[in-house]
């Protein structure tokens, strides 16, 4: 499974340097963006976990992410819950939605499926629409920075170490849940239901599972997420955000985590380089009101190259160079 | 006593009766072989015993009626079987194809493996071992990493068989092992069939077109034609009734 050859230990080293430099050397707006690619990769790999593992569809992903960020909000916001009520809360509260959301996948699959976890999505999405204008907070709610032991957790560099962490943790988290009897059964109704029923596996609670799990850990990022940014407001969570997740595991190569963490930077990145391109450009007074639509444009044409051209991803175009196949 | 009595299973597909009053039985460590022309409902024999359908009348095993009951709690029963094309879970590798069918078994839940917490990881461990011995009466440990799909058709059908028994049955379903098999397969399949009744001593019903490996192995025959039993016997007599013939030739 881990095979260790020098060439994947170099690499895993180099990697390991870079991240550990970064904060040392890199400047507050890139730092953001790192702390933004961290954040999406823990919501690329809860996706994963669902939809590139367990084979199930979900378009309720934004929904999830704000249920969690809403759950931390509104506890900091009505009893001034701290950041250590905050996050289990949310993840709590993603567990019981995984559920909710998960039910429908008993009955219904593939485009049904998808539908109704777009409902749930708006279901969500109103909830918190609501909270927001009962209550006042028409522009969103703000969250103080948690702060451990005196330390106020406020800007990109303090926010790094600890987002590096969590991610890492995640994918820990992930791959020892994949290489359990959990993970095989998800392989084995991803594959077909039926043979994995008649080998003893009770699909309708596996399936649950996925959903469960996934949801908790993509409530805990979008609680992560509204204390990083330290304001929630339910306009950050358009349906726009689910297609950049599914885009993510899409682009990253389906069935694999690295896929998942590949497929998050570089969504996270492309409208930042679409941007420093078309700066680049002569005429770049005229192109800045157009750069959101090249962004979307730009996204749906790489997507569909990568589902035409390259079905297994940026994983699949590293697994070609290296000549070998990879783990998971 | 018999392990599973089928008792007069019908079943039908908008109008089109595929079974009528199917009975067969089979014992405690005995090789029951299924034989019939194709689309006489073998399979479909098969997937009204394991639950992923619901016939008329009874399937009782050691005198429980099991007709309604999900495909996971037949399983859980000791209900075991093979797939007509292997059906081997692509996304697994050999060994955890076997160990996909001991999830019943293994005890350890989401949390657990999650966090790797000993217990999960002991029983993950103890699963392995037992799993090791099944791919050795099978030949398959130098297979263990190996992923199914770049295995030959007649391997992939093997890991079938194994992941089957790697179950822990006290019934052993086979559907069609041998159909795509090389005759040196199927001779070593014949050899694992053997061996699987002699060590293990379960009651299996196997489908089986190859008439010459039914002749050698089976105890007894059972004899499916348009969805109704047509006789059932040991195989020297049934082999040589003429009903039987007919049913054959009428098709092959
Ligand atoms: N799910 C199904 N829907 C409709 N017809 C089916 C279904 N399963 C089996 N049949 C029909 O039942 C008959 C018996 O099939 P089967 O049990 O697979 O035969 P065999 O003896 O070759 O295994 C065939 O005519 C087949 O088309
Ligand atoms: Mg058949």
């Amino acid at each position: 499974m881990s095979d260790l050859s020098p060439m994947r230990v170099v690499t895993a080293l180099i990697a390991i340097a870079a991240l550990i430099a970064l904060p040392f050397l890199a400047s507050g707006a890139t730092l953001d963006i790192a702390n933004q690619i961290l954040l999406a990769t823990i919501g690329a790999i809860a996706l994963m976990l669902l939809t590139g593992f367990a084979g199930q569809i979900s378009l309720g992903h934004a929904g999830l992410l704000a249920a969690g960020a809403f759950t931390a909000g509104i506890l900091a916001q009505e009893i001034a819950a701290p950041f250590w009520i905050g996050i289990p809360a949310a993840a709590l509260t993603g567990a019981l939605l995984g559920v909710i959301f998960g039910l429908p996948s008993l009955r219904l699959r593939g485009i049904y499926l998808a539908v109704s976890t777009l409902a749930l999505h708006f279901l969500v999405v109103y909830v918190g629409g609501e909270y927001e204008t009962r209550r006042g907070f028409s522009t969103g709610i703000l969250i103080d920075p948690p702060v451990v032991f005196g330390f106020e957790f406020w800007d990109p560099v303090a926010w790094y170490p600890v987002l590096l962490f969590v991610a890492v943790i995640v994918w820990l988290l992930a791959r020892n849940l994949l290489r359990s009897r959990t993970g095989r059964a998800w392989a084995a109704i991803h594959d077909t239901e039926p043979v994995a029923a008649a080998l003893g596996i009770n699909v309708a609670r596996t399936k649950l599972w996925a959903f469960v799990i996934s949801s908790a850990i993509t409530a805990m990022a979008g609680a992560l997420f509204a204390y990083y940014r330290g304001f929630v407001s339910i306009e950050a969570f358009s349906l726009f955000v689910t297609i950049q997740y599914v885009a993510m595991i899409i682009i990253g190569g389906m069935g694999s985590l690295l896929g998942a963490v590949l497929g998050a930077a570089f969504v996270t990145v492309l409208p930042h380089a679409i941007e420093a391109a078309s700066a680049l450009l002569p005429s770049s007074g005229g192109l800045a009101g157009s750069i959101f639509a090249m962004n979307y444009a730009a996204f749906g044409l790489i997507m569909i190259a990568f589902l035409v051209f390259e079905p297994g991803g940026l994983v699949g175009i590293l697994r070609r160079i290296g000549g070998k196949r990879g783990t998971r | 006593m018999s392990e599973l009595v089928v008792d007069k299973i019908s079943l039908s597909f908008g109008g089109l009766q595929v079974l009528n009053e199917v009975s067969l039985s089979v014992a405690e460590g005995e090789l029951l072989a299924l034989i019939g022309p194709n689309g006489a409902g073998k399979t479909t024999v098969f997937n009204c015993i394991s639950g992923l359908y619901r016939p008329t009348g009874a399937v009782r095993f050691r005198g429980q009626d099991i007709i309604g009951k999900k495909p996971h709690d037949v399983a859980a029963l000791g209900i075991a079987r093979t797939f007509q094309h292997g059906e081997v879970f692509a996304r697994l590798n050999v060994a955890d194809n076997l160990m996909a069918a001991r999830h019943l078994a293994i005890g350890s839940n989401p949390l657990s493996e999650m966090l790797g917490l000993p217990g999960a990881r002991r029983q993950e461990r103890a699963h392995r071992a037992q799993i090791a011995r099944i791919l050795d009466l099978c030949d398959l440990t130098g297979l263990a990493d190996t992923p199914v799909t770049d295995l030959p058709y007649g391997t992939q059908k093997l890991v079938g068989f194994a992941r089957a028994l790697a179950l822990g049955p006290s019934l052993l379903l086979l559907d069609e092992p041998s159909a795509g098999l090389t005759r040196e397969e199927r001779e070593d399949l014949a050899y694992y069939i053997l061996k699987t009744k002699a060590e293990l001593g379960i009651a299996m019903i196997w489908i089986e077109h190859d008439m010459q490996m039914v002749a050698d192995l089976a105890d007894r025959i059972h004899v499916l034609d348009y969805g109704r039993s047509l006789a059932d016997g040991p195989p020297g007599a049934v082999l040589n009734d003429p009903e039987v013939i007919k049913a054959y030739l009428g098709t092959v």
